[in-house]
């Protein structure tokens, strides 16, 4: 059986994306050290998505940490690199990471309906529909049962 | 106009193109950024600080992309098209001064890479373990990128800490810092408000000397939320550079990642001690304050460091020397936490992340007077520009070189793809900061007091000072001498 769930939130990035879903319970930024530039591979320690490749993925975390040379990484990676994830959606959206969305043209959604955290699984499909920055947006989850 | 900001004539004047394409270009990405974070003005910058580009021609060719995938923090190909406008300046007729951190190599000494590693940052041999050497494309880039800068009128700082003796801001001013340390410290010690900027809007508001008003502009992102007590022995015992690191980090835990007004503090911390023990902000917490009590001019009384809105019991915890000791274990990446019995071969000691002050470079060239660098073992003590040529010419410089050590400016290991060193190497460090920002790559950290640093690179094996054993037990079973034991002096580790 396939479950949906629909999420309204706010964008702080336009843009439309969809992808499978990773979710990480730790904060986590995009700097190069968090996340390869040259791979999209998560290497900050302790982080639930080590190992793991970010590309084309929706992220879904609770805020930024680290260096603010995130907004920059987060950008190479979705415009040069092309190691980037299709979309970010937080609790909150730090200011690092809106500066790296906006200019890596991908969307980024916060203060969703429900705790994205808990609410989205690892391995779920997930579209973002965010129009315009700081108006309503949506997100679609959509689960195999 | 695309966002319902105020601006002022001038700002207009930029964003309508009539002070040229990269005015006007980078005024447009800032408005653009400024209504995703709902700001309703700009403010006037006294100082950016971002990080160098690397400069090349074509970056798709996919050679050439896959270096700079691995060399590229992924700054530099936002500088393309500003560097092919023709009437691009950074904005500094009106008083914005626009500067770098330090990047991948000693820029006066980037000819010496082209031959055989020899122990020089960042080119060195580790024996029976590899070497690792600049990629000289990468290298003729950051000098073509650090040139072109020069030519817009950007600053040769090249350093974390320009606001030590370089552009010091004052209280009330407005800065542009992406250099977390350097923002933290703005804030804290010198009153001057900066975000720890997003780095893609330092590139922009260099140009325009204008940035929208949000986040630690504003009071309300200022504000404590917490309070933080250390005891009298954490305030009594504190010694050392990585002591310093160790409390701001367990500081920074106890905050939870909210702003902490800070209360019984030594009476004297100096600028070493102040900028290690404020550099836990990028890896520790998100906001670039910390109200110090005593230190934080903004911050005379609680009630201001709380911007007038302190609870009746505001949440309070207190910092003891078990927090200290606690974090020193959580940050020796070798396990088990180090004890004299756990000595552990180094390939790498250094200094100064953020960059080393002229105390930490003194304290340094005393520890290693008149000794001897083991073979194969790196010593590398990096700081800015000033400190460099006053350590030269007071004699700093000659003592560390002549023990086998080097120093240098203008760079840090920390802008050299670490991810790539050979295999296997450990490096041990003072620096809170680069323990957790390297904390994901290869290599395995080690982190200790200046005097337990130098006497590894001397014997080639880290062993902690004792005093560490001493503050680990319970009180009643700590015996005085610990205090005082020397630190071990052998040649070879006790255990692997």
């Amino acid at each position: 059986m396939e479950k949906k769930i629909v999420l309204t939130g706010i964008a702080r990035s336009k843009g439309k994306a969809a992808g499978e879903a990773m979710v990480n319970r730790q904060r986590i930024g995009w700097a190069f050290n968090h996340v390869g530039n040259e791979d999209g591979m998560v290497m900050a320690p302790g982080a639930d998505m080590k190992g793991k490749i970010v590309t084309g993925k929706i992220f879904v975390y609770p805020t930024t940490a680290g260096s603010t040379s995130g907004a920059f990484s987060l950008y190479y990676k979705c415009k040069v690199s092309h190691h980037g994830p299709a979309g970010l959606i937080c609790q909150e959206v730090h200011f690092i990471d809106i500066n790296g969305a906006i200019a890596g043209e991908i969307p980024a959604v916060d203060k969703l309906d429900q705790d994205p955290i808990t609410t989205i699984k690892t391995g779920d499909w997930v579209e973002i529909d965010a129009p315009e920055v700081g108006e309503k947006a949506t997100v679609t989850i959509t689960r195999k049962g | 106009m695309k966002a319902k900001m105020k601006l002022t004539t001038y700002q207009q004047e930029m964003l309508d193109g009539k002070h040229g394409e990269a005015k006007q270009f980078c005024m447009d990405k800032l408005l653009d950024f400024g209504k995703a974070v709902e700001a309703t003005e700009m403010v006037d910058l006294v100082l950016t600080l971002n990080c160098c580009p690397i400069y090349v021609k074509d970056r798709l060719e996919p050679k050439r992309l896959a270096k700079l995938n691995e060399y590229d923090l992924g700054h530099s190909p936002l500088y393309d098209p500003i560097f092919a406008m023709k009437d691009a300046h950074v904005h500094d007729e009106s008083g914005t001064e626009c500067g770098n951190d330090p990047y991948m190599c000693q820029l006066d000494k980037a000819g010496e890479i082209k031959g055989q590693p020899n122990g020089k940052p960042w080119n060195f041999e580790l024996p029976g373990k590899g070497s690792f050497r600049l990629d000289e494309e990468m290298v003729a880039g950051f000098k073509a990128g650090y040139d072109k800068l020069m030519e817009h009128g950007w600053l040769p700082w090249l350093s974390c800490n320009p606001y030590f003796n370089t552009r010091i801001p004052k209280m009330g001013e407005y800065a542009a810092s992406s250099e977390s340390s350097a923002a933290c410290y703005i804030n804290t010690i010198l009153g001057a408000r900066t975000n720890r900027e997003a780095a893609i809007n330092t590139v922009y508001c260099a140009y325009t000397g204008c940035l929208p008003k949000y986040g630690t502009h504003l009071d309300e992102y200022r504000a404590a939320k917490v309070i933080i007590e250390l005891t009298d022995e954490v305030r009594d015992n504190i010694k050392g550079m990585a002591d310093w690191g160790a409390l701001g980090a367990a500081i920074a835990e106890k905050a939870g990642n909210r702003i902490m007004a800070v209360l019984n503090l030594p009476k004297k911390m100096g600028p070493g001690a102040t900028k290690n023990l404020i550099s836990c902000a990028s890896p520790g917490m998100n906001d670039p304050m910390l109200h110090l009590m005593g230190y934080t001019p903004e911050s005379p009384t609680l009630e201001a460091a709380f911007k007038g809105k302190m609870p009746k019991n505001p949440e309070r915890y207190t910092v003891t020397m078990d927090d200290v000791v606690e974090m020193y274990h959580h940050l020796n990446a070798i396990e088990p936490a180090p004890g004299p019995e756990k000595a552990k071969p180094v390939d790498i000691v250094f200094f100064g992340c953020p960059h080393a002050t002229w105390d930490e470079v003194r304290e340094v060239a005393r520890l290693v007077k008149g000794k001897k660098v083991k073979k194969g073992v790196h010593l590398w003590v990096q700081t800015d520009t000033p400190t460099y040529f006053m350590a030269q010419h007071y004699g700093d410089t000659k003592t560390i070189e002549d023990a086998g050590g080097h120093i240098f400016h203008q760079t840090c290991i920390a802008m050299s793809p670490i991810r790539h060193y050979p295999k296997g190497t450990v490096i041990a460090t003072d620096s809170f900061k680069y323990v957790k920002l390297g904390g994901g790559f290869g290599p395995k950290w080690i982190y200790g007091n200046p005097e337990a640093l130098v006497n590894a690179a001397i014997t080639g094996v880290f062993t902690p000072t004792a005093r560490w054993d001493y503050w680990s037990k319970p009180r009643e079973k700590c015996l005085a001498s610990e205090k005082e034991r020397p630190l071990y002096q052998g040649e070879k580790p006790m255990v692997d």
